[in-house]
């Protein structure tokens, strides 16, 4: 409208003139044929953008490629999540929740710490104690490498382990006895102990008789001597019977020892305790002195009647003591009493509050703990009770068990105490005797493949992360490879292709011989042995994502540079650039000013359809395990993370959200990228 | 022609030397332990007759790591050019027996896919430029947009989880049902042929979408020129226009496009075949690949290399076999 040429160059005539045309239009209402408004000249940018906007398709692409964007770069921004945020849940499980059994275990309590029980001894202390109970015995002598040991009966479930004095009386049975060794050399005998008349000549006749060895008589007794180094017959004697190694005793005494080998079992006699140690085939026997008290065994375990009471090793050892004896104990000032309750041991202090029990049956938490209530226990020490009188192996049983809410926290009420709901508890009995209780339990667990529901609106996939999250971050990082891979393969192509369109010659000669090896290089399978290598060196998620664009960036760029070039000689040769030379722009400039921005819609037109190539060669790798790694999201690995056939089958709501955006991203591009040739060049062969 | 063929000959056995040049410097270039870890493992079989020391000496040298790279690349090019590829490290035979194995199911499986994918994509792509910007157009581009779109893996995945999971058609993956060896020779036929249902409709669909839009544009191009308009002008039929004048002269780039993918039938499925286990090279390949099997990836990358040169070499002259204006010199 105002390019018409004004003659006069006064403000008032100007605009006085343009008033009288815009009248003589409105008036006419139409315009001239060579009217100049007639013809809407468009800059070449809006020319392509209005051919590009009549272009439905290319609009759809563009519109869902903005979403796409919006989606995965400023999703996240307002999404809750993190794309390695975990998620946990409660679930109520059926668990083992107690181990009830018969404690058989004997453990040990330290009585006088001044005695050291040899740890032969001790390790042995709960089969000896089981053999002892079997057998029907109360009382033992054990001995050890360095002294006797005294195991008394306290009641069936204490035991105590007492150091005693033994001295040894005598020998019983047949044994051997060192006698000495005869020399030829000096033709005398070196006794060991006392010496035996008569014995040279007899062991000189018995040489004489068989210098080998052999055995003689003498005295009723019977001598073996054998040939031993340099002539020399070491000389044993076998007895039999009693045998005192000090000074003899009555008779009485040696029947009762002979009473006592019949069974093995020591024997009282004249107010002496004797104990029987085999030796060989002879017996050993000791008589014992003073007995000193070391240790006491138990296999009784403590129930606390209510959890505020601390028992203290003391308080159990002096309440076992007084079970077995007077049934009263004072520790610390305080008097308490223990009654006997099916076998298990009720301490109750003076008042008559029960405090604690000792009990050989032990109802546990399945893990080991001790956190459950004494009247439970009792409960479920009564049942099983029942059960085995029944001779049932499978029970039953309601207890109120502490209620949880939702979040698997015990429930309190108004006055925070603790609410109590019925739990269903079954009994069972193992083929290895003990009884195991199991009940509906609420447990915190990972929350895996969680369906959708408003806190997660795709659900979680395997790893308890938010599918959704996880779709946007790997949307974010599945378009970030594609932009870095098309930018680094347009920029090698677009140099490369440059020099090669440009200079020509040779220079041309051996971009265009490379770029003839790079289009033949197989591409994917050099990306997938890329990938396991960097499995193999267990590279790190983020600098394997770098080698990867760099890869896929140096792999793509021989079309690029096919293209530029091709497009550069064909512009090499027209007038303007022939202008351009003559003008003397420099060679720097030619190229980056006048040649590549008439190749741009060529080069945007590529990269766009590019784009989608990457993203899809992407998602391929990551869905194959050799792209981008675990923790990072992308959409390959997402689909990656169901694709285990039982996976797939039931987490279809992962992986078809997931496999549906890739496809529509690369649809979006190619369908921008088509519009766009189409715009820039409507002539174009497609 | 002759002398046209043999220099591109020459000329694409020059680039094939660098490419398995490139190839070679690669799997050279392959992180330290590669070899190593080979070379433990070999020596930790049971009934392993080497130690580690002498396997690694022993691979090295038979792969002629221990020369240098040009020096080695010479060793392994004499060996292959000899036929002497070697022994596959991870299937435990001779390379080109593993190739031998596998190749043909690969062919199979290729060769019906090429089949379906022409009856299936020229006829819709010559449909679609009848009828430019109607709705048969339309539909035909989105329909090829979205298959050239889907990424391979997501579309088997979804066959499978349809037609094997959902419906229970065919079978998840492998080639053989259980039954096999209980079938007739026929039986086995028919049964090999219903487990490769679903790859062939992965592949014919991937590929698809491709041929489509190159038979569109094409014919556009042809409908456009000068010579239809006369045929149109003097009265010719329109179906007569159209699979006389038109579509016989879009066989032209048809022709030397489907000839110059001929070689690739035989280059095996990598991701289709892996994802179904069949048999074939890419699955064999795949399977090299992810355990670092030296002779059979080099062996499987020079063959894809010669294949595309190949194809390059049919397309171009097939160009001037089917096109009589054009004069190869």
């Amino acid at each position: 409208m105002s390019n018409q040429k004004t003659t006069s160059y006064s403000l008032n005539e100007v605009l006085k003139e343009r008033a009288t045309q815009e009248q003589h239009q409105d008036s006419q209402g139409e315009k001239t044929l060579d009217d100049l408004s007639r013809v809407k000249v468009l800059s070449p940018g809006r020319k392509v953008f209005k051919r590009f906007i009549r272009n439905r398709l290319a609009v759809f692409g563009s519109i869902l490629l903005i979403t796409m964007f919006v989606f995965s770069f400023l999703g996240p921004l307002f999404y809750p999540y993190g794309q390695k945020q975990i998620f946990y849940k409660y679930d109520k499980q059926h668990i083992n929740y107690a181990m009830a059994k018969n404690n058989t275990a004997y453990n040990g309590f330290e009585l006088d710490a001044g005695v050291k029980v040899e740890s032969s001894v001790n390790n042995v202390m709960n089969s000896r104690i089981k053999k002892m109970i079997a057998d029907g015995r109360e009382s033992e002598t054990v001995f050890g490498d360095t002294g006797a040991w005294q195991i008394d009966r306290l009641t069936d479930d204490i035991w105590q382990l007492s150091q005693v004095d033994a001295q040894e009386v005598c020998t019983y049975g047949d044994t051997t006895a060192e006698i000495g060794t005869y020399t030829m050399v000096g033709k005398k005998i070196e006794y060991k102990s006392v010496p035996v008349e008569g014995m040279e000549d007899a062991i000189k006749k018995a040489i004489a008789d068989s210098p080998a060895g052999g055995t003689f008589e003498l005295n009723g007794v019977t001598y073996t001597y054998t040939r031993g180094k340099a002539k020399s017959f070491p000389i044993t004697a076998s007895l039999q019977g009693l045998n005192y190694t000090g000074e003899a005793l009555d008779e009485g005494f040696g029947e009762a020892v002979k009473a006592a080998a019949e069974s093995g079992n020591g024997f009282e006699y004249g107010g002496v305790k004797y104990a029987m140690k085999k030796d060989g085939k002879a017996w050993k026997v000791y008589a014992l002195g003073e007995a000193k008290p070391a240790k006491l065994y138990s296999c009784l375990t403590v129930d606390t009647i209510s959890p505020d009471i601390k028992v203290t090793t003391e308080m159990r050892i002096a309440a076992m003591k007084a079970a077995a004896g007077s049934g009263e104990y004072t520790l610390d000032g305080k008097t308490c009493t223990i009654r006997n309750e099916n076998g298990a041991l009720i301490v109750s202090d003076a008042e008559g509050n029960e405090l604690f029990e000792l009990t050989p049956f032990s109802v546990r938490r399945y893990n080991g703990d001790d956190n459950m209530d004494y009247e439970l226990k009792k409960a479920v020490a009564d049942k099983i009770r029942e059960m085995a009188t029944a001779g049932q192996k499978n029970g039953s049983m309601t207890y109120p068990l502490p209620m949880q809410n939702e979040n698997g926290e015990y429930a309190y009420d108004e006055e925070g105490k603790l609410r109590y709901a019925d739990a269903d508890m079954a009994i069972s009995q193992r083929d290895t005797g003990e009884y195991v209780i199991t009940c509906d339990q609420i447990i915190y667990v990972i929350d895996m493949y969680a369906p959708a529901t408003s806190e997660h609106i795709l659900g979680t996939d395997g790893d308890g992360f938010d599918v959704m999250s996880r779709i946007m971050y790997g949307g974010r990082v599945s378009l970030m490879v594609g932009f870095v891979v098309v930018f680094l393969e347009t920029f090698l192509g677009v140099v490369m292709g440059g020099l090669a369109g440009y200079y020509g010659g040779w220079v041309d000669m051996l971009i265009m011989r490379l770029v003839d090896i790079f289009y033949c290089l197989p591409y994917l399978p050099i990306m997938i042995i890329l990938g396991a290598a960097m499995d193999a060196v267990r590279m790190d998620t983020y600098l394997r994502l770098i080698i990867m664009m760099a890869a896929l960036g140096i792999m793509g760029w021989a079309s690029v540079a096919r293209l530029v070039r091709g497009q550069i000689l064909m512009l090499r040769d027209q007038e303007f650039m022939v202008a351009t030379e003559a003008t003397g722009i420099r060679v720097k400039d030619r190229i980056a000013h006048h040649l590549v921005p008439n190749i741009m819609p060529q080069l945007i037109v590529q990269a766009t359809m590019g784009m989608g190539g990457v993203i899809l060669m992407e998602s391929t790798l990551s869905f194959l395990g050799l792209g981008v790694k675990h923790p990072l999201a992308t959409w390959g690995t997402i689909i990656n993370s169901v694709s285990s056939a039982s996976a797939m089958a039931h987490y279809a709501f992962i992986w078809i959200p997931v496999g549906i955006l890739i496809c529509v991203t690369v649809i979006a591009f190619n369908f921008v990228g088509d519009g766009l040739r189409d715009a820039y060049d409507p002539k174009a062969k497609r | 022609m002759l002398k046209y063929t043999a220099r591109r000959l020459v000329y694409s056995v020059i680039i094939l030397f660098f490419v398995m040049f490139l190839i070679y410097v690669l799997m050279s270039c392959m992180p330290s332990g590669y070899v190593e870890t080979k070379a433990r493992e070999l020596a930790s079989r049971p009934g392993a007759t080497k130690s580690y020391a002498e396997w690694l000496d022993d691979l090295n040298a038979q792969y002629g790591m221990d020369k240098g790279i040009v020096g080695g690349y010479f060793i392994w090019l004499g060996n292959a050019l000899r036929g002497n590829w070697g022994d596959s490290w991870a299937w435990t035979i001779p390379v080109t027996q593993e190739f031998h194995n596998t190749v043909w199911y690969s062919f199979a499986l290729g060769l019906a896919a090429f089949i379906l994918e022409i009856l299936i994509a020229i006829p819709l792509g010559i449909t679609a430029a009848k009828k430019q910007y109607g709705f048969t157009d339309y539909f035909t581009t989105v329909v090829a947009m979205i298959c050239i779109s889907l990424p391979t893996f997501f579309l088997a995945t979804l066959l499978k989880y349809v037609f094997a999971i959902k419906l229970g058609w065919f079978e998840l993956a492998g080639m053989q049902s259980r039954n096999y060896m209980n079938l007739s020779d026929f039986g086995k036929i028919l049964d090999v042929a219903k487990h490769f249902v679903l790859p062939l409709i992965t592949l014919v669909v991937i590929s698809i979408g491709g041929l489509m839009r190159y038979t569109r544009t094409n014919m556009l191009e042809v409908l456009n020129a000068d010579y239809i308009r006369t045929a149109r002008a003097k009265g010719v039929p329109e179906r007569k226009v159209i699979n006389h004048h038109a579509f016989r002269n879009t066989l032209i780039p048809l022709v030397t496009m489907l000839g110059g993918s001929l070689p690739g039938l035989f280059s095996g499925a990598l991701i289709t075949e892996t994802l179904f286990s069949i048999r074939g090279i890419g699955y064999a390949s795949y399977t090299s690949m992810t355990q670092a099997d030296i002779p059979f990836i080099m062996f499987y990358l020079s063959f894809l290399s010669v294949l595309t040169l190949l194809g390059n070499l049919i397309s171009d002259l097939l160009y001037a076999v089917v096109d009589p204006r054009v004069r190869l010199n």
